[in-house]
């Protein structure tokens, strides 16, 4: 990083659906649309929390979460996915993405904490995308948890009448 | 008055709601403290708070009708409300309430069981010439018998549950194949939320309105509607957003559906305030489908329209009193728009995002009302539903209304969970809202998109997540932030401080 910090002129946020915002440094407290700049300032305080001021409107931020170059940031009230990249990692990343194989299998986990309440697979059914698998009951409403994909269960971890966290692996698809 | 001293057999926003009309009628208020939520808000409304907190049960107070009608005896309250959802429409509960001369703030134990088992009201209103969409005779054992109906009255069918409401225990069915697995997903969330599994069958009407009537009934036999609502902004049949009136209706419809609310709130010999729901098809055609017997979540819009209090007029009813009004004496005036500010993630499919309220600011204006039972530091736990706050915006007419409720919702500030905010703010700006033409299916066909997020707002934050890397990778320039003022530190605070050691 020490090396590449001497050269470093130019930052990339990737966003999840691979949108690319290029920002060049030092890091500008400006944001240009058309040939004017606004300035955009970080600020906390008690009353507000987080937030950041934008042509005199106020929006809320938190950082939901961050491990080494990716973020997740709450920006008013929704989430956005960010992994930065230096010009370097960028074209390191391009290069890794070309060589890399498809994915081969989907693993389904409770978006929410609950209990399940059925499982309607088994290892080995054939599923399409659009299928339920699972029952969720959380917060009193019965979740169908749906197969994202078309293929053939290899794995059911879930079972019926057992509290799940979230995150909790419950179905692994072959695809 | 009689009615001296209410237990609120209840929490929430609804606990607040009823003993802010009740501290204006000078009546008393008893609330329950759970150890759920031993610091909830609607504990500070109450003249006298029931410590509950050592109760080991399984079941919530809420739920627990022993224990309710104890509570109340030993508080010395002589009337109980139950708001909604919880015992709100158990028979069981109006009746005990009245073998312990305790005033039930809501109809009478006949009345629930008969609108509250879907079966029976079918036939109430059958017997009185209401039209409705062709289903099963009453209940259905088993997916055999669901095929057979469907296949007679012709697919797309719902299954509903017996004693259902609130819009669990539903589910459409499309095909014969999906008879199998929907039947056992509607029977067994019947069975968990009512406690019985039973299930009927009817025709399911595609793309229809949700309108439903307010009813207003005494005991005296008079019985009147407060003109309608419309609820068709729902997903999975939880409504979303509600207003009054409903662009659909003119005055003519509005009087036809009202006088036939208002019949099958005589048939039961109705009293309290209710709700006649219909759903009206692109011919509008009307067909009844349930009775609630309860106040509603969505009351507030009415109240606006209307002018009258609700609640109030839910205890002078139970006091005994006579309407003191007619129903050539109800104009509704203006309209009204509440949105339900849920703890959800739009972006995951409206999944319950449960989790402390770290900073609540609602805007404060003469065309918005919020109704809420949390403040910044409250829980929304996840035990109860996910409501944060009901957001009521008021206009002149519905073009204004919608312009207020558009600035209303950009001046909302929750920090701690994720929200429906984004949803309503697309929602406010979609043209097929704007227009009135959306239907119950709205969200499932006429959304691509379910929020709504300004041009700038991903720049900004992809801005914010290049800054915090450059701050953690780069030690470039500092952040210009005082964080010993704030109690919680935001977890990128707490991530730079961690890196500066």
């Amino acid at each position: 990083m020490a090396n590449e910090k001497l050269q470093i002129k130019k930052l990339y946020a990737l966003s999840s659906e691979n949108k690319k915002f290029s920002f060049s440094l030092p890091l500008k407290h400006t944001i240009r649309i058309g040939k004017r700049d606004y300035e955009v300032q970080l600020k906390a305080d008690e009353k507000f929390g987080t937030y950041i001021l934008w042509k005199n409107r106020k929006y809320p931020v938190e950082i939901v979460r961050s491990s080494q170059n990716k973020y997740e940031i709450l920006f008013n009230d929704i989430s956005y996915t960010f992994t930065v990249e230096t010009p370097f990692s960028l074209q390191r990343k391009k290069v890794l993405n070309s060589r890399l194989g498809k994915v081969e299998k989907e693993f389904i986990r409770a978006p929410m904490p609950g209990k399940i309440i059925d499982v309607l697979v088994r290892e080995g059914s054939i599923v399409q995308k659009g299928e339920s698998l699972v029952i969720l009951e959380a917060m009193k409403m019965q979740n169908e948890i749906l197969s994202p994909v078309n293929g053939i269960v290899e794995r059911v971890t879930a079972k019926p009448n057992t509290n799940v966290m979230k995150d909790d692996l419950l179905v692994e698809i072959k695809l | 008055m009689k009615i001296k001293r209410i237990l609120i057999a209840n929490r929430g926003e609804i606990a607040v709601r009823i003993m802010k009309t009740a501290k204006l009628m000078k009546i008393e208020t008893v609330a329950v403290k759970t150890a759920v939520e031993p610091n909830a808000m609607y504990l500070s409304s109450a003249d006298v708070i029931y410590d509950n907190t050592d109760d080991i049960s399984e079941i919530p107070v809420f739920l627990d009708i022993e224990k309710l009608i104890s509570i109340a005896l030993k508080a010395g309250a002589n009337a109980i409300h139950p708001g909604y959802g919880f015992l709100a429409e158990n028979a069981y509960f109006a009746q005990k309430c009245i073998d312990n001369k305790i005033i039930f703030i809501g109809p009478s134990p006949d009345a629930i069981y008969k609108m509250g088992n879907k079966t029976i009201a079918r036939k109430i209103a059958l017997a009185g010439g209401i039209p409705m969409a062709m289903g099963s005779e009453g209940n259905i054992a088993n997916e055999e018998e669901a095929i057979v109906i469907a296949e007679k009255i012709g697919y797309p069918v719902i299954i509903k549950a017996a004693s259902g409401g609130g819009g669990r225990g539903m589910r459409i069915v499309r095909k014969t194949e999906e008879m199998e697995k929907m039947f056992i997903i509607a029977s067994k969330e019947a069975e968990k939320a009512f406690n019985d599994p039973s299930v009927f069958v009817e025709k399911y009407i595609e793309n229809p309105k949700h309108i439903e009537f307010q009813i207003l009934g005494d005991t005296k036999g008079n019985v009147i509607h407060l003109g309608e609502r419309e609820c068709s902004i729902q997903r999975k049949h939880q409504k979303l957003l509600e207003e009054a009136p409903s662009p659909a209706l003119d005055d003519k419809l509005r009087k036809r559906m009202g006088d036939m609310a208002v019949q099958i709130a005589k048939a039961v010999d109705y009293h309290s305030a209710g709700t006649v729901e219909f759903l009206l098809d692109s011919d509008r055609n009307f067909y009844f489908m349930e009775m609630n017997t309860r106040i509603q979540v969505e009351h507030p819009v009415t109240e606006i329209i209307t002018g009258l209090d609700l609640i109030e007029q839910q205890i002078r009813i139970a006091n005994g009193e006579e309407l003191k009004f007619k129903q050539s004496d109800i104009r509704l005036k203006g309209w009204a728009i509440e949105c339900r500010i849920n703890a959800e993630d739009v972006q995951a499919g409206f999944a319950p995002d449960p989790g402390k309220i770290e900073n609540l600011h609602m805007p404060s204006n003469p065309c918005i009302r919020v109704d809420t039972g949390v403040q910044t530091g409250s829980s929304i736990v996840a035990s109860y539903d996910s409501m944060i706050a009901k957001l009521i915006v008021r206009g002149k007419d519905r073009k204004d209304c919608i312009k207020n409720c558009k600035m209303a919702l950009d001046k909302v500030w929750i920090k701690g969970t994720k929200t429906t905010l984004p949803f309503f703010r697309m929602l406010v700006r979609h043209k097929k809202f704007q227009d009135g033409t959306f239907t119950t299916s709205f969200i499932e066909k006429d959304l691509d998109k379910y929020y709504f997020n300004s041009e700038y707002e991903e720049m900004l934050a992809a801005w914010l997540a290049t800054k915090l890397f450059v701050e953690e990778n780069l030690n470039d320039d500092s952040i210009n932030v005082n964080f010993e003022h704030g109690k919680v530190m935001s977890p990128w605070l707490l991530n730079k401080r961690i890196n500066q050691f």
